[in-house]
């Protein structure tokens, strides 16, 4: 038996894609990890058999995943505004449905874990609930200013939140479909005066599985914005009070914060690229600001996932690469 | 080289930032012989030939804007849209402005050889590469002006300066008027501790003194300055332009933002007279993250400009504007690892129309990857030519300029002729 040591993650895999590729996921029972790019295509990778399946359906980019509560469907947002559903165990998955969920790119799809609903957000400063199973809106959730970048459920089933460009995090009763309150993650966004632009926004967002924190990865310091010279952030908000608890990041590390997963052992993984070009994953205890382990990226990464047995991760990084670690021993 | 020596001042804009001119005031006592005097119309076909140009500072890629290439290796996530043209799609990104596409046309097939944002610039605002050539604005001020014009000609409409000699040798009262939006210039009012009998006997003193310098052969610098106050006179005389907010109708339709507001008040200047508007909307120097930064910067581009073309149009002044949408160069059709696209000159499209350009054309074109031109290349000289023929100059004379005759326009380029109307 490997116990989970994150000081000892190493690289077990690797899988090349033509393009660079943009998220990630592992599918609940860990067979098949999927990978969107920089083309209109969803790309499978079989574990277990080996063997790389191409999912064709969208129009522009894919840049956010989730999984049906019942782990049958891979759930799609593309920037071309559309969420697909597709059965994601078939040999050639084609999408079940694909509807036109935003006016604007979806950045962000999500499943509750209770399988009932889904929650997605776009470039229509729209959050919008579904039913799951009749895949119509239930709730279209207005509020936010600016474009939606991250939506997550809190475990306890009855919130949602989603976070802005400029850093409002706002949470949602998804009983009564009204906003309750708005957390100050404005931290995460910068003005930049000299090209007069926002940037910022959770790139990843992640309540912890016992719902006392929220996650968001994404930036921080914003001193040029067309650069990529800002610092690479993981904030953590306390649930109860709605106040930021700590800046995760490492020292002056500039870059942008892609991804973010809490460990059932406790402490929190990301992911994030440098401007430079190369990744990181870090490790995180979540009382403390720095990192407790890193490990440097061959290249920039831009999506997170862990699987099922909780020592094996996945990142999608800008080479092109697919690539896997484990969180134990070398074998 | 046919080139005056830089005076290293760009008329209004710096002179308006020194207390000493401000403390002598202006008013609308003075007259302004030299202004109306020095104003040529020879090359009018008729009425007051205006130019809106559009500046998109840092460079719009091609890819986001008039030259989408969808599902492509370097297409980007953009999709392409319809326009009220058939067969013509521009990039998603531009909604509004794909309704006012019989408006406009587009040139996709430009290649300035450069990727520097300085050289690009002065390539596309000039129509040549060499130093010391007057801008688009300061050759419109200079050519379409109207004698006793009541408001300067180049007003240019940005919150960041810019240093280049606008005006080269045709004199600073060409130069461009550097505005930051719809806020008057500093220092524009006379001060109140200062009559306007003292206003005015400073002011004679001052042209008694210029007068005394230019017979002792400093006619450059005096000339300089006296661009400067007329230029500031005419401003003067119209503050009324910065004194009202604009109209909640105008808002609603334009936006509020401040690219917004600045379209609204370059159609106010235009129908008060102005013959050249230039508003910079900066923002795509996108090195990083070029598609959520052109998605913020062309979302509040594409209503503000779409809105000004048709109210250009619903008023009646589109057929004696030129409307021209640029920038110094295009972005790189890779991709880079921060998602952002960097500077790139080989091939780039702007998007022109109004007073003697054909609607509804496109004119050449790019690879299927957009890596390069692939039909009818052209250069910043092409398009000078072809902006000014369009609105009826003869660019292959040579300019108003005493000593060495300067040809217009580049003699090696001439005008996209499929263009003019």
């Amino acid at each position: 038996m490997n116990s989970i040591d994150p000081k000892r993650v190493h690289q077990t895999a690797e899988f090349k894609h033509e393009r660079p590729l943009t998220t990630c996921r592992i599918d609940p029972s860990g067979k098949y990890v999927f990978a969107g790019a920089e083309d209109l295509n969803i790309y499978r990778w079989d574990l277990a058999q080996g063997g790389k399946t191409t999912l064709t359906g969208h129009e522009s980019w894919v840049r956010s995943m989730d999984f049906s509560a019942d782990g049958q469907w891979l759930l799609s947002g593309g920037w071309d505004g559309r969420v697909g559903w597709w059965p994601l165990g078939e040999a050639q998955p084609k999408p079940a449905r694909m509807i036109e969920a935003h006016a604007g790119w979806v950045r962000s799809v999500r499943a509750r874990s209770d399988g009932k609903l889904i929650a997605t957000c776009g470039n229509d400063n729209l959050v919008k609930v579904w039913d799951a199973e009749q895949t119509k809106p239930i709730w279209q959730l207005a509020g936010h200013q600016r474009h939606v970048y991250s939506v997550d459920f809190h475990p306890g089933g009855r919130f949602l939140a989603s976070s802005d460009l400029i850093g409002v995090v706002k949470v949602w009763d998804l009983e009564s479909g009204k906003e309750t309150r708005t957390l100050d993650a404005s931290v995460m966004t910068g003005y930049d005066k000299k090209f007069a632009a926002d940037m910022g926004g959770a790139r990843d967002m992640r309540f912890s599985p016992d719902g006392k924190l929220l996650a968001c990865a994404g930036i921080t310091d914003v001193r040029n914005a067309f650069g990529a010279v800002q610092g690479a952030l993981v904030l953590l908000l306390d649930w109860e009070s709605g106040k930021a608890l700590r800046q995760l990041k490492d020292g002056d590390y500039q870059g942008v914060g892609w991804g973010v997963r809490f460990h059932p052992d406790g402490f929190i993984i990301a992911t994030a690229a440098h401007s430079n070009g190369s990744g990181v994953l870090w490790f995180f205890r979540p009382d403390v600001e720095k990192p407790f382990h890193t490990l440097g990226l061959k290249a920039s990464s831009r999506g997170l996932d862990t699987a099922p047995d909780q020592q094996t991760l996945a990142t999608a990084q800008a080479d092109g690469h697919l690539r896997l670690y484990r969180m134990t021993a070398p074998s | 080289m046919p080139v005056r020596r830089n005076l290293g001042c760009n008329g209004l804009d710096h002179a308006l930032s020194r207390r000493g001119f401000t403390a002598g005031g202006m008013g609308a006592a003075l007259a302004l012989p030299a202004l109306a005097a020095a104003a040529p119309s020879a090359d009018l076909r008729g009425g007051h030939k205006r130019i809106l140009q559009i500046y998109l500072q840092g460079g719009v890629s091609q890819f986001e804007s008039w030259d989408p290439k969808p599902g492509t290796l370097y297409g980007g996530p953009s999709r392409a849209i319809e326009t009220s043209v058939p067969g013509i799609r521009i990039s998603e990104l531009l909604p509004h402005t794909a309704q006012q596409m019989h408006h406009l046309s587009i040139v996709r097939s430009i290649n300035l050889k450069t990727n520097d944002h300085g050289v690009g610039r002065k390539i596309m605002e000039r129509g040549r590469r060499q130093e010391g050539y007057p801008y688009i604005g300061a050759v419109a001020a200079k050519y379409f002006s109207p004698p006793a014009s009541p408001l300067p000609g180049y007003i240019h409409i940005s919150s960041r300066g810019l240093t280049d000699a606008t005006d080269a040798f045709l004199g600073p009262r060409y130069a461009q008027l550097r505005l930051e939006g719809v806020k008057p210039p500093e220092n524009i009012s006379r001060l109140p501790d200062i009559s306007s009998a003292s206003f005015r006997r400073r002011n004679l003193f001052r042209l008694r003194l210029n007068r005394r310098l230019g017979n002792r052969g400093q006619r450059s610098a005096t000339d300089l300055y006296n661009g400067s106050f007329e230029q500031a006179q005419l401003l003067m005389s119209r503050q009324s332009l910065f004194d009202g907010q604009a109209q909640a109708r105008d808002l609603q339709r334009y936006g509020e933002h401040f690219f917004a507001r600045n379209c609204i008040f370059a159609r106010n200047l235009l129908e008060q007279g102005a013959t050249c508007v230039k508003v910079t909307h900066h923002g795509y120097d996108s090195h990083a993250e070029n598609f959520n930064f052109h998605l913020e910067q062309l979302g509040e581009f594409d209503r503000p400009f779409a809105t000004l073309l048709d109210d250009l149009h619903q008023r009646g002044m589109l057929e004696s504007t030129l409307v021209v949408v640029m920038s110094e160069f295009g972005r790189t059709p890779k991709i880079n690892r921060n998602y952002g696209r960097d500077h790139w000159g080989a091939s780039l499209s702007v998007a022109l129309g109004g007073a003697g350009i054909k609607p509804g054309m496109v004119i050449g074109k790019t690879n299927d990857q957009g890596t390069e031109v692939a039909d009818r290349e052209v250069d910043g000289g092409h398009l000078f030519h072809t902006y000014f023929q369009a609105l009826g100059l003869d660019t292959t004379r040579p300019h108003d300029k005493p000593g060495s005759p300067v040809p217009i326009g580049d003699p090696a380029m001439e005008p996209i002729r499929e263009l003019l109307a």
